[in-house]
């Protein structure tokens, strides 16, 4: 392990140091924009493995690459027109973008839907690194996997042992780093999640009405409720709607609380699903999900909704289409469901297509 | 007094160590929006894994602080609003805490630590910070918008809120429509700056409601309508327009409440809470329309507005001043919608 203080007039040979340890497939500790880095050759295979036994992160988990500019990034990312602009914008800058991979850099790097992160820093010492070699690398903080980052080498070699510091080739001291966040990430890449197809399953049309205010949808909604209401004793009673942005998700749920008591009821986007306690002896819990920000099949496990489809309970699902992976889950159980498809017909009215799963 | 606050209210797992306003300690995991560490975890639910990650936050907070587990006075905890199986896991785990060290257990609302994220100190006592009352509340995040009226300490009356969606999803929904991923508030803002908000005219929500209300749905509704008039090119073209205009109707309206509400209050301090609230353009926005006459406080550090166990923290200390504790932590359960006005003593 060798330290080199970087200093305003030793870059050249700096950087000349750190190419010649990523050429080799060295581990090299870096400042950057953000927190202190690890920078390993992201085209090496030894280079990564090395760098994944440094870090004790698990194999499946995702690492960020740095490129010197966004012509670069087209050779390990697919980037269509509208990303491009927008990542003109945005780069460099200290955020870490999620893109699809083209598989070009080590595929290890890569997340278990095969995207891939990319950071272009806007700092000198990033940028001067990656004029000087050819191949992108790792940019992830330079701490253990599940440990905060560090801002100074310090803090960095006090937090390892004799045997981590072994697999570090060189490290670029350049003093205490200002204390900025850590880069934001945005995802840029589309859902994976699987769809609920209707024509997967026997639904039967219930009923098709139009309605042209929020009354009146509220007023369905009871209407819907106090049809299925009996059965709830005895089977989980599970509502999954369907609809674009705005078209009255939430005001429908609204509508079953008020039969049930609940009046606080508001978009529980943010944190998945709320549930609240009814005053009605047969639904006695309503469960509002949001399905709006789930992604991949794994998202649904954390929220354990198997346990919640018992009797006298209430299900409702917004972005209930995304329900495709744990679709038989719910139906193989004893539940009742009621499929409800929302369709915009103007800016106030929207026609209601009610089925259920027979 | 020392305490150690915990927060699982969503997906961060938050530890921290404070001292009255100070805070001595602060740890976030987080895997979604924005804290995410240098080319860490991407965003997925399935990797909200507060059980594993709860162990190792408590230690590095008391490591971070300097401190043993003993030393420790009081235990808080954050019990609601959020995510059930998520509030579950912080709430349990601090029972266990309260349990095996007999200490007290002060259950604090995730709201009331927005509040007092304005107030917080670091561990130098800076910056200065004074209570006035009546206070008036702001808080603006991914889940919530609220307008909160306080004459005390740990005494609130919530005079207004949003009907439907909370003012940061509105950005985040929007930052989705036109194709800028997730999350879309940090983007928009930036976007924004380069934009004409007069470009597009979109509705302020409950403009000529009488009440301190909000309501985003309307808006999101006007603004999808706006996009899809769009083709793909003037689409791309107009992004900075686009954003700068939903961003201000946005604005607009909190402040317009706002005001409405310093009219009907006359609060003596205003402080701003949440993750909307670390946006550059809505406090210089707000600074010009208090102009001096009422002070403003917001969370001193980025990391403050959003999900965080330091606030927590903070508010757990005013609660234990006013005998605001469980001795008996077997009682407290996750309380998934709570409500702020609940807890005026």
């Amino acid at each position: 392990m060798k330290i080199v203080k970087l200093t305003k007039k030793n870059l050249t040979s700096v950087i000349k140091q750190a190419k010649h340890y990523l050429e080799k497939d060295g581990l090299v500790v870096f400042p950057s924009d953000t927190v202190y880095g690890l920078a390993a050759n992201a085209l090496s295979k030894t280079a990564i493995q090395k760098l994944y036994q440094f870090k004790d992160r698990p194999v499946n988990q995702s690492v960020a690459i740095a490129v010197a500019n966004l012509n670069s990034a087209k050779q390990y990312f697919r980037i269509n027109t509208v990303q491009q602009s927008l990542l003109e914008t945005l780069l460099p800058g200290p955020f870490t973008v999620v893109l699809e991979s083209r598989h070009k850099a080590i595929t290890q790097l890569e997340a278990e839907d095969q995207t891939l992160g990319m950071r272009i820093p806007d700092y000198f010492f990033t940028k001067a690194l990656s004029q000087s070699i050819d191949s992108p690398y790792t940019a992830t903080s330079a701490n253990l996997h599940n440990k905060g980052p560090h801002y100074s080498i310090t803090a960095l070699l006090n937090s390892l042992s004799y045997k981590k510091k072994q697999l570090l080739d060189l490290i670029i001291d350049y003093g205490s780093l200002p204390h900025n966040q850590p880069s934001t990430i945005i995802n840029l890449t589309g859902n994976k999640i699987a769809m609920l197809r209707q024509g997967d399953y026997l639904f039967k049309p219930v009923l098709n009405q139009k309605v042209i205010s929020v009354e009146q949808t509220q007023l369905l909604a009871k209407q819907l409720l106090e049809k299925y209401l009996d059965q709830a004793d005895n089977k989980a009673l599970v509502m999954i709607l369907q609809g674009d942005l705005g078209t009255g998700k939430t005001v429908f749920t609204q509508g079953l609380g008020h039969h049930l008591g609940i009046n606080n009821i508001v978009s529980p986007t943010y944190v998945v699903y709320y549930e609240y306690l009814t005053q009605n002896p047969l639904i006695k819990k309503l469960h509002h999900f949001d399905l709006y920000q789930l992604e991949s099949p794994e998202d649904f496990e954390p929220l354990a909704i198997d346990k919640l489809l018992i009797p006298n309970n209430l299900l409702v699902f917004e972005w209930g289409e995304k329900l495709g992976s744990i679709f038989s889950l719910i139906k193989n159980r004893n539940t009742l469901i009621i499929l409800i498809k929302i369709n915009e017909l103007t800016r106030n009215s929207r026609e209601f297509a009610v089925y259920q799963l027979s | 007094m020392k305490i150690l606050a915990i927060d699982t209210s969503c997906d961060e797992t938050s530890v921290a160590i404070t001292q009255g306003q100070k805070v001595i300690s602060n740890v976030l995991f987080s895997q979604i929006k924005i804290h995410a560490p240098f080319g860490g975890v991407f965003p997925s639910l399935a990797k909200r894994e507060h059980l594993t990650k709860i162990k190792p936050a408590v230690s590095l907070a008391l490591k971070r602080a300097g401190l043993i587990i003993n030393k420790i006075e009081a235990i808080a905890v954050t019990f609601g609003p959020g995510l059930p199986p998520a509030l579950e896991v912080g709430v349990n785990f601090a029972k266990a805490l309260s349990q095996k060290y007999q200490r007290p257990l002060i259950p604090v609302d995730h709201l009331e630590g927005h509040i007092y994220s304005g107030i917080t100190l670091n561990q130098m006592g800076k910056p200065k910070r004074q209570f006035r009352f009546p206070l008036l509340a702001l808080i603006v995040s991914g889940g919530h918008t609220q307008l909160v009226l306080m004459n005390n300490h740990i005494n609130y009356k919530v005079v207004g809120q949003t009907l439907d969606d909370a003012c940061g999803e509105a950005l985040d929904k929007a930052g989705r429509l036109m194709g800028l991923g997730y999350p879309g508030g940090p983007i928009i803002e930036r976007l924004a700056k380069s934009g004409n908000i007069n470009q597009y005219s979109l509705p302020i929500p409950m403009l000529q409601h009488q009440s301190l209300d909000f309501s985003f749905s309307g808006l999101k509704t006007a603004f999808k309508r706006l996009i899809y008039s769009l083709d793909e090119k003037q689409k791309l073209e107009a992004i900075p327009d686009l954003c700068a205009s939903f961003q201000q109707a946005v604005f607009t309206s909190l402040l317009i409440k706002l005001e409405k509400a310093i009219k009907q209050f006359q609060p003596k301090l205003i402080v701003v809470g949440g993750g909307v609230s670390a946006n550059k353009e809505l406090r210089k926005q707000l600074r010009t329309l208090l102009a001096k006459k009422i002070p403003v406080y917001f969370p001193p550090l980025k990391k403050l507005t959003g999900d965080n166990a330091a606030m927590i923290g903070v508010v757990a200390y005013f609660k234990y001043q006013k005998g605001i504790y469980l001795t008996h932590s077997e009682t407290l359960d996750r309380l998934p919608r709570t409500n702020l006005d609940n807890y005026i003593n």
